[in-house]
């Protein structure tokens, strides 16, 4: 072996290429970065053309160090899909290894060569193609994983049939994404395997090099590609034709790709990352503050959009996850958040980016509708707003505040079911969603049998916020006296608002009524401001969630609990004691106002803990807990018959634990969905929906005072 | 032209409350305001005609007579699309009864001429359902009542209508303009004012007037101007009943003791 000094030990660019050849290269690839650019210019101006109702520099530089974590690690689309965010991964990393391996080409040949600085040679030059040899066969493997996903595993999410759409819609299948999907695979598939046989070829075509042929398993795939191209005879003459048609083959496809990134579903590189930096981390919990005073309240046409929404837009990646997630979806609702989003992008293609060469609009029309690239209001409706879509978003879309700002609309033209507006026209009247006189609300703790104190007359450690189901609906009501007799039993110091408290206006804002919400917030928090108390407890996690993020935009600032988290501090103090061990099986249900979307996942494990029960987690729980149908003002509005409710698809999920005594709720819309859906279903006797309040009572066994469950009735 | 729509702000209970301390109603604590629900059907009638007919072509104009409380009333419909509002009132007004009040709205009428006036069948509370006949015979103008369904172009010599009878009869009508016509629930379907469009209604303008300022006379309003006053309002004593048991014989003398007993 003749002795290399390093300098040889490199890749000569365009070896043996005449000068006109490199003079055409560089022609192609300066119109492939034209064409790219010109791309991102018109993504970007489509994206100025959206509102701009926040500064997305500051909320840019305040998530950068979340989004390059999350970019990095890849923990958010790892999250339900292990299998597809690890290969994801992979994929990531060879690609972005590769583009390295690119720049690092560039830098040497184009901008410090000339300079006569060099670097690429040597040890590094090998190192860097052993590397780089890897990251391309993770590339290869990863995609070929992904194309046998979508070929042969076909998971249902991956599926584009529309719910909102019929089969005799023209746009029910959304075949273009299904051609682009592969497309995209293909082409990226290729450049990696051409760049692989590329380099067998270099290999055999300089073969009698040493300064290449001895060092040729510093590029294992492309050495094992030269060994198999020597067996199947290729000569260097030979292996030199092939490496120049394949090197022009290789460098156009890659040019190319790069050129229609910013209009294909590649765009998703810069999108996604994109979307992570303007990224609303309370979107779900806390929506956007109408203002009443404009001439629009909310969006009916795509100007209307804020900037980031058309930027998450194109993000989505068509994963499916919120489309799994989505309860409406699973239910046969005509709502999937992934077809809502994806018709705001080509509603946003169609109606902002200039037709060719940027003669002429398309005709504006309204994002709300039955047409083509437009939202029904059926569909807007169909959606529960408890946020299972924006929560598990590998690209942070969030869904739950688009739907609402146009239902804003739905409500300003009074676009909405009857029994809705009845609701509404209610609220309005009385302060209740029960259409009850506003005497009525204290009324559940009639001959309680001690007197709760008036938190309007005289300073409480605990303020209880009751909220309209805890003082109206029948079976709430008997929580609620539970709740009062336990908080009385630990001698807390507690009182109620009586008949000036109103809906907390959680539901309310989230049908889209604003405005009335926004008189309510203000209702209350005047309210609130006479009174002296400590913290707030609500046993409703509706009104928890609207008083703690919402609230604060309306000047009210409280320390507030959710009554599981009370429960739990009272057990753990010894306030209360759990002196009777319970011997049922129960499961529970995170309500999404308190899970979801307030992380409140385990104080009420806690509290079930301490009761003795066997419990046993639904499929389906936590973060991935499944609506119980009643948010976003569902609760009020009549399921059609014939659907499935999403109670029953909660409670027969419940059904599958064998010998189940309870499926466990903590929050009174959930008690009536479930418990109206354990009769809908044919699980009555088959098992019982408790409130977590009334299991602590019975394991506290207040001398009978309590109406425990008979273990006979649970038997039937 | 022009459509005026007189409305009430009328009452609902409690299921359990107390009476004003003179008896002649029921103690306003314990009732629950809101457009009578009647005219939330007229209002939609008219803002529909006026919607079809086109921009500028019709004036929807509706009107109140109550103290300032009745203002939120008519922003609602204000914020559903009626144009402008007016609202009578002056303490001479109190005690007015429903022909007391038809005479101030032709008043009103007189004032502002309108081609048709629409009002609710009957007030959810009171539930006379004179006072739309009664301002037609003040006015001396043709009237339909208890409208379900109605057809009219703005600016047509006449309307048609349907109007419902009892046993599940229909009767289809039309009368000459101007008219009034009383309208029933279910006629249409009331749009939602949003909190944000009644908020926005208060750039409306609402016109206050006092009985002196439509020419009415002391006389003419309040309990002077009114046919009927209202004695007592309460709740009627609930009726017992008894289960007579025995032999016929046992059951016939207690029953023959009990009409003894009614007849005193």
């Amino acid at each position: 072996m003749t002795q290399q000094t390093p300098h040889q030990i490199t890749r000569i660019l365009f070896q043996d290429f005449p000068h006109w050849m490199v003079a055409v290269f560089y022609g192609v690839a300066i119109v492939a970065i034209a064409v790219f650019l010109w791309g991102v210019f018109i993504q970007l101006r489509k994206y100025a053309k959206g509102k701009r109702d926040k500064n997305l520099w500051a909320v840019a530089r305040h998530c950068i160090g979340d989004t390059i974590a999350t970019v990095l690690s890849h923990r958010a689309i790892r999250r339900r899909d292990q299998a597809a965010g690890g290969v994801h991964a992979i994929i990531f990393y060879g690609f972005a290894l590769l583009f390295i391996g690119t720049a690092t080409v560039t830098l040497q040949y184009d901008i410090l060569g000339p300079f006569g600085i060099n670097f690429w040679y040597g040890t590094f030059y090998l190192i860097f193609k052993l590397v780089l040899n890897i990251a391309g066969l993770g590339l290869i493997l990863g995609l070929v994983y992904m194309m046998v996903r979508r070929g042969w595993i076909k998971p249902p999410k991956l599926n584009y049939a529309r719910p909102d759409r019929s089969r005799a819609d023209p746009d029910y299948n959304r075949d273009f994404y299904r051609i682009e999907d592969w497309a995209f695979l293909w082409t990226l598939i290729l450049i990696g395997i051409t760049g692989f046989v590329l380099s067998g070829a270099r290999l055999v075509w300089l073969q009698a090099e040493p300064s290449v042929w001895d060092y040729r398993w510093w590029s294992p795939a492309g050495a094992a590609v030269a060994v198999a191209l020597k067996i199947l005879g290729i000569s260097a003459a030979d292996a030199a034709k092939l490496r120049l048609g394949l090197w022009w083959f290789h460098g156009l496809l890659a040019l190319t790709f790069i050129a229609l990134i910013p209009y294909t579903k590649a765009k998703h590189i810069f999108t996604a990352i994109g979307a992570w930096l303007v990224r609303d981390p309370e979107a779900v919990r806390r929506l956007p503050v109408g203002d009443l005073d404009q001439a629009k309240i909310g969006y009916t046409e795509i100007g209307d959009f804020g900037r980031h929404y058309l930027l998450q837009a194109d993000a989505c990646t068509k994963c499916g996850r919120c489309h799994e997630a989505c309860p409406a979806n699973a239910t046969g609702y005509p709502l999937s958040p992934r077809d809502l989003i994806l018709t705001v992008r080509e509603h946003a293609n169609q109606q902002l980016t200039p037709s060719f060469l940027g003669l002429g609009h398309a005709a504006p029309i309204s994002i709300l509708g039955d047409g083509n690239v437009q939202i029904r209001s059926e569909t807007l409706w169909a959606c529960r707003q408890c946020g299972a879509c924006t929560e598990i978003c590998p690209v942070a879309v969030e869904h739950v505040p688009i739907i609402n700002l146009l239902r804003r609309s739905l409500v300003e033209a009074g676009d909405m079911d009857p029994m809705l507006q009845k609701t509404l026209d209610a609220v309005n009247k009385t302060g209740n969603s029960f259409n009850e006189s506003r005497r009525k609300r204290p009324r559940w703790a009639k001959d309680i049998g001690f007197e709760i104190k008036d938190a309007r007359k005289e300073p409480v450690d605990i303020l209880w916020f009751l909220g309209d189901f805890a003082s109206f609906d029948p079976r709430s009501q008997k929580v609620s006296r539970t709740f009062a007799r336990i908080l009385h039993e630990a001698e807390i110091d507690f009182g109620i608002l009586y008949e000036a408290e109103t809906t907390a206006g959680n539901d309310i804002r989230r049908v889209g009524e604003e405005g009335l919400f926004q008189t309510l917030a203000e209702g209350n928090v005047a309210t609130l401001a006479e009174c002296d108390f400590k913290r707030i407890v609500t046993t409703d996690p509706h009104s928890y969630n609207t008083l703690k993020n919402e609230y604060p935009a309306f000047g009210g600032n409280y320390r507030i609990d959710h009554a599981s988290a009370l429960l739990k501090e009272l057990i753990d103090t010894g306030a209360i004691s759990l002196s009777k061990k319970l011997d049922y099986k129960v499961t529970y249900h995170d309500p999404c106002h308190l899970g979801r979307f307030n992380k409140g996942y385990d104080p009420p494990r806690a509290a079930i803990a301490g009761t003795g029960v066997d419990f046993v987690e639904l499929p389906r729980s936590r973060d991935n807990s499944f609506c119980c149908g009643g948010g976003g003002g569902r609760v009020w509005v009549p399921d059609p018959p014939g659907v499935t409710k999403p109670g029953e698809n909660r409670v027969r999920e419940a059904g599958t634990i064998a010998g189940l005594d309870m499926l466990v709720v903590n929050c009174p819309k959930c008690m009536t969905m479930l418990e109206d859906a354990v009769k809908t279903a044919g699980f009555e006797g088959k098992f019982q929906v408790k409130e977590l309040i009334e299991l602590v009572a019975e394991a506290m066994d207040m001398d009978g005072k309590m109406a425990a469950p008979a273990a006979a009735e649970l038997v039937q | 032209m022009k459509i005026l729509v007189p409305v009430k702000r009328t009452a609902s209970l409690d299921d359990e409350f107390e009476m004003r301390d003179d008896g002649r109603d029921v103690d306003a604590d314990f009732c629950e305001y809101d457009i009578n629900e009647f005219d939330e059907f007229s209002v939609e009638e008219a803002i529909k005609i006026k919607e079809a007919a086109g921009e500028g072509t019709v004036e929807v104009v509706v009107m109140t007579v109550g103290p300032e409380d009745a203002d939120e009333v008519l922003r609602k419909c204000l914020a559903k699309g009626a144009d402008r509002g007016i609202r009578v009132w002056d303490d001479a007004l109190e005690g007015s009864d429903q022909m007391a009040i038809a005479r101030i709205i032709a008043k009103v009428v007189e004032r502002e001429q309108p081609e048709l006036v629409l009002t609710g069948a009957q007030s959810s509370d009171h539930g006379f359902a004179q006072t739309g006949i009664a301002l037609a015979g003040i006015l001396g103008w043709p009237h339909g009542a208890v409208v379900s369904f109605l057809e009219y172009t703005p600016g047509a010599p006449s309307l048609a209508f349907r109007r419902e009878l009892e046993g599940g009869l229909e009767q289809k009508a039309s009368i000459p303009m101007p008219a009034v016509l009383t309208i029933q629930l279910g006629i249409n379907r009331p749009r939602y004012a949003s909190l944000r469009g009644i908020r926005q209604a208060n750039s409306k303008p609402v016109d206050e007037l006092s009985h002196t300022d439509l020419g009415l006379t002391d006389d003419q309003v309040g309990e002077a101007g009114s046919l009927s006053r209202i004695r007592r309002m309460y709740v009627p004593e609930r009726g017992r009943s008894e289960m007579i048991q025995g032999t016929p014989a046992q059951q016939a003398s207690r029953i023959l003791q009990i009409i003894k007993d009614v007849r005193g």
